[in-house]
């Protein structure tokens, strides 16, 4: 396994990524049953999730129509349901979602273009990448909603301080994987891309950042997520629109069940977007290795 | 490689070290530069000599210190509490196939949604002084649990065979196998939850709370004090970011 230059955390195989297939080191642990009983593990996951969620939205029905909590802590599932639906023919929804989409959207678009840049910029430069490594690997100590107000006052209380931000959260993972992948590429490839005499286009396009692309995608992949708790986060603290401003304007009308059924809304969009990056990461690392 | 060779190689090494140390002061230096000037365009800026001015008298007031006081204290029991119970759930969904199967996917899906959206429900669980410690354990919890499950999973099969060869005890397994194996992951991880303690405690104070640095930073925005804003905005980056850098260094010494 390649070891990173940079902050361990990003490396593909450690860090938040369980995704990668990974050889199986418990195959001598007495756990395996015999073999025509035996589920595929991701029959046995999809299943026990499935599972999980439902033991959830049975207990949060029960638990909330038998008073077990107050019902404004956390309302009946159908409740929460049944809002969801309400929402989808809200006007002032699908605006709050345009918004959070083109905010995100934006955040993801050029936080991953400043960090392709700036991963390809600390390859060629090792020494600036360096220099710049102790401020980049914590850059997550510092809470970035802290600059919000500053970017209010500065650009103006809109769309783009929210972008600003989130673009800044999403470039910081794509630079660090970025120089990581590229750091590690096997000296031989660039040795052949030199014997090959490849014009600078083609080392880059045909040699170097397939060679890294492992890294580069799971970087991506973090970039994306970072937009979207960005943009969502700054949204929540302080913005005029947007679904996580929402969230707090319903909590402090005390509109309980609209509150939820956003929240609902959020976290459900969330966890897709997280399965559908895992959905792509998989495809490409598996169509590079076999 | 001969002694010699590899002292003057370790020396260069130390070189190249201080090189870089002094490259990431000069950055700091010019993002101070670029500050003074941005003071200069702008009133909402305040100069870097001002902030500072405003920093020293707030340590000083009372009041303010309850504020540092309630923030550290939420912060250091958030990362204590999320490191210890990202641990042991990282150990169990290492250790177990089954509560790796069953669980990971679910994990994996409360780690990438925006949990600050889940701060209205702690409130009224937690109250206002419990919740924000609340969420920045949900903040710490997850970087240590996803680093020791990967990490106990990467543990060659080799130790687990040596360790009961030697008719090692759980424990023993625990703290002379496992832990010494996975102290880098560990180590992001830990370095990763006390970055996050301080993100989701402050990112709640935000929002709600009664004392707190965060509340400062909102409230001498609402009063148009941008120094004292931007006075407590530094406190809180250099404090995190110098115990993140320093957990860092020992992340790469131990390699």
């Amino acid at each position: 396994m390649m070891t990173s230059v940079m902050g361990g955390d990003v490396e593909p195989g450690t860090g938040d990524d369980v995704s990668i297939e990974r050889p199986d080191t418990e195959s001598d642990r007495p756990v395996q049953l015999p073999r025509r009983w035996r589920l595929s593990d991701p029959l046995i996951s999809a299943g026990a999730t499935a599972g999980l969620l439902v033991v959830m939205a049975v207990v949060a029905e029960v638990g909330a129509r038998s008073g077990w909590w107050r019902a404004s802590t956390l309302p009946a599932t159908s409740t929460m349901l049944s809002g969801v639906a309400g929402l989808m023919d809200d006007p002032q929804f699908w605006s709050d979602l345009t918004r959070s989409g083109l905010e995100i959207g934006l955040a993801i678009l050029f936080g991953s273009t400043a960090g392709l840049l700036s991963g390809l910029l600390f390859w060629k430069l090792p020494t600036l990448g360096r220099i710049f490594e102790p401020y980049l690997v914590s850059f997550y100590a510092v809470p970035m909603v802290l600059f919000y107000p500053l970017a209010i006052v500065v650009v103006g209380i809109n769309a783009s301080s929210v972008v600003i931000l989130a673009t800044i959260m999403a470039t910081i993972p794509v630079a660090l994987n970025t120089t990581v992948g590229l750091n590690g590429i096997r000296p031989v490839y660039l040795k052949l891309s030199r014997s090959l005499q490849c014009k600078p286009h083609q080392m880059l396009f045909s040699i170097a950042l397939p060679a890294a692309a492992p890294f580069i995608v799971a970087g991506l992949r973090l970039g994306v997520v970072y937009a979207l708790i960005g943009s969502i986060a700054m949204e929540f603290v302080t913005a005029q629109a947007g679904l996580g401003y929402r969230i707090r304007y319903y909590y402090e009308i005390f509109d309980n069940d609209r509150m939820f059924a956003y929240i609902l809304v959020v976290l459900v969009l969330s966890v897709l977007l997280t399965a559908l990056l895992a959905g792509l990461e998989r495809l490409v690392v598996k169509g590079r290795t076999s | 490689m001969s002694l010699a060779a590899r002292r003057s190689a370790s020396a260069m090494r130390g070189h190249e070290n201080v090189k870089e140390i002094a490259g990431s002061a000069g950055l700091a230096l010019v993002a101070l530069v670029v500050w003074q000037v941005a003071s200069g365009l702008t009133f909402v800026i305040p100069t870097p000599v001002e902030t500072l001015r405003v920093l020293v008298a707030n340590l000083g007031d009372p009041a303010y210190l309850t504020d540092v006081r309630a923030t550290a204290v939420a912060v250091v029991s958030a990362f204590t509490v999320g490191t210890v119970l990202g641990g042991i759930m990282g150990l169990v969904l290492g250790l177990s196939r089954w509560a790796r199967l069953i669980f990971e996917p679910l994990v994996i899906a409360l780690n990438g949604v925006p949990k600050i959206v889940l701060y209205p429900i702690l409130l009224p669980i937690f109250q206002l002084s419990g919740s924000k410690v609340v969420m920045g354990i949900l903040f710490a919890l997850f970087p240590v649990l996803i680093n020791v499950a990967t990490g106990v999973r990467e543990v060659p099969a080799v130790y687990w065979k040596l360790g009961r060869s030697v008719q090692a005890s759980r424990v023993q397994m625990l703290l002379h196998i496992i832990l010494p194996t996975i102290r880098r992951p560990l180590l992001t991880g830990i370095r990763l939850a006390a970055s996050l303690a301080v993100v989701g405690v402050v990112l709640s104070e935000f929002f709600a709370t009664r004392r707190g640095l965060g509340r400062v930073v909102l409230q001498s925005y609402g009063h148009g004090d941008y120094a004292e804003m931007v006075a407590t905005i530094l406190l809180l980056i250099v404090v995190s970011f110098t115990v993140s850098i320093m957990l860092w260094r020992w992340e790469k010494r131990i390699r």
